[in-house]
């Protein structure tokens, strides 16, 4: 709760460039990555989104680490999953317990390589993308894609009032903290569910007026957005067709290769 | 508990986009119903989706030590039943991944699925029959939450056994290693959450029934009942 990635996206340079290059640089690195047999591509990709987030992006390095190591605890806990139950052959090590063997063969490893590279491939392609594209600018982009009004408009709203609600949540967590309400296990149960009520009974207290309010300013369903027309310049068609080809080659040349 | 980004290979990641999408289409119909019946619901769903949100995004106090979050969906699917549930689930989970960095795109359809579909509408479906044979109302809540939140992560594993079968023993085998492994953290964090919710409905009676009285999760005679027997 100490970070929301919008924060950065905000004050991001590349803030003010085409929405529809950045989707499209987004999405192919994920689908490339999540189709591709070898660990070497999600690397590859893992790479040049890293870089791109952090030299173009202008994010500093410990937080980019930071929230890359948000999904490691799933992520370290199922491949060491996989690795033990999936595939057959010839156990590289392995050792017993409770009278069951448990081994690790090359291809349940190579498979867990393989997922660890496409899940850090696509987080940081989603890093990308949530570290530079505010989600103000994405309502646009859901708007042309022809969703139902009352679903941007639910989404819209909501993204206004988890702001909101997240600071009312802050400030009552950290009114209950200075006042040892987080101190044993007991206490903190306490003052989380105090937190919880509060927040619910605020947010509908919220709702009402929200409505109020807006149907004293004829709100008739449907917000309005202005979407900025953002031409794609020369050198990021130049930066994403090199990206895009060397992820092709690598794609290309690491066909059916496995690491072990 | 989320499935991160990339992580389901190819046919499964379809596969789950396949399952829900045709779910949320329903539950956007639902919606759109709704609001040209009752425009004041689009405020409401609104603050209930950030709401959740932000629930989701607290951490509990946990035993095992590991960090834990609630899903909140338990509660959401006894408000708002399960339908609408599943538009606000894929909501919140598309904040999260793009906010807290939990989930992925690809992943959005299994995590759809387990969290905004399948959990809730278990959890709706114990909640509706418990009440009507008359089972007390917080233990009701408590049992409805802890119960939606194990199945969220049942299903979740059997996605991941799916995705990725035991050569010996199959599907059954790996998702048996999944559940045992994620087990420790999640049973007890069922647990603190359907306590929670609990809780947190005994206050929102005390202070302000009507909310629950309008929603149709309590009648007018158990939200007074209820508060009567609190004095």
């Amino acid at each position: 709760m100490t970070y929301i990635l919008d924060d950065y996206a905000i004050l991001s340079p590349l803030r003010s460039r085409n929405n529809w290059l950045k989707l499209a640089i987004v999405a192919f690195g994920i689908l490339v990555g999540v189709s591709a047999s070898s660990p070497l591509v999600p690397f590859t990709i893992a790479l040049c989104m890293s870089f791109a987030t952090i030299y173009f992006g202008r994010i500093p390095v410990k937080f980019y680490l930071q929230i890359l190591s948000v999904p490691s605890g799933f992520v370290l806990v199922s491949i060491i999953v996989i690795a033990f139950f999936f595939g057959e052959g010839v156990d590289i090590f392995s050792f017993s317990l409770f009278g069951y063997t448990l081994g690790v063969n090359p291809e349940g490893l190579n498979m867990a390589l393989l997922i660890l590279a496409r899940t850090f491939g696509g987080m940081s392609c989603l890093f990308f993308l949530s570290l530079t594209t505010p989600v103000i600018e994405l309502f646009a982009v859901l708007k042309k894609a022809k969703l139902p009004d009352s679903f941007v408009e639910i989404a819209m709203m909501m993204y206004r009032y988890i702001f909101v609600f997240l600071d009312v949540a802050m400030g009552v967590k950290y009114a209950q903290t200075v006042r040892l309400g987080y101190r044993d296990f007991r206490t903190s149960f306490r003052s989380m569910v105090m937190l919880g009520t509060n927040l619910f009974i605020r947010s509908w207290e919220q709702g009402e007026k929200l409505y109020l309010a807006m149907n004293s300013r004829c709100y008739d369903g449907k917000l309005i957005m202005y979407d900025e027309k953002r031409p794609v310049k020369m050198p990021e068609i130049l930066l994403t067709g090199a990206y895009f080809t060397i992820v092709i080659t690598v794609f290309w040349f690491t066909r059916g290769m496995s690491l072990i | 508990m989320h499935i991160f980004e990339g992580f389901l290979p190819s046919p499964w990641w379809q596969a789950w986009f396949v399952f829900s999408i045709p779910v949320i289409l329903y539950g956007m119909y639902r919606l759109n119903k709704l609001v040209n019946e009752r425009r004041e619901v689009v405020p409401l769903l609104a603050v209930a989706g950030a709401f959740i949100f932000v629930l989701s995004s607290l951490k509990l106090p946990s035993v095992t030590g590991s960090s834990s979050h609630p899903t909140g969906t338990g509660m959401a699917a006894i408000l708002f039943g399960p339908a609408i549930t599943a538009v606000l689930g894929l909501i919140v989970l598309l904040y999260q991944s793009l906010f807290l960095a939990h989930g992925g795109i690809t992943t959005l359809g299994a995590n759809v699925a387990s969290m905004g579909i399948i959990g809730p509408l278990v959890a709706y479906l114990f909640y509706r029959a418990a009440s009507r044979s008359g089972m007390n109302f917080y233990l009701n809540v408590f049992l409805a939450t802890a119960i939606a939140n194990w199945v969220t992560y049942v299903f979740t594993s059997l996605q991941l056994a799916l995705a990725f079968p035991a050569p010996e023993g199959g599907i059954l085998a790996s998702f048996l290693a999944f559940g045992a492994v994620f087990a420790t953290t999640q049973v007890p964090l069922a647990i603190m959450e359907g306590a929670l919710t609990a809780l947190i409905m005994k206050y929102v009676i005390q202070i302000k029934s009507d909310v629950l009285v309008d929603l149709k999760v309590l009648s007018i005679d158990k939200a007074t009942k209820l508060r009567e027997a609190m004095q």
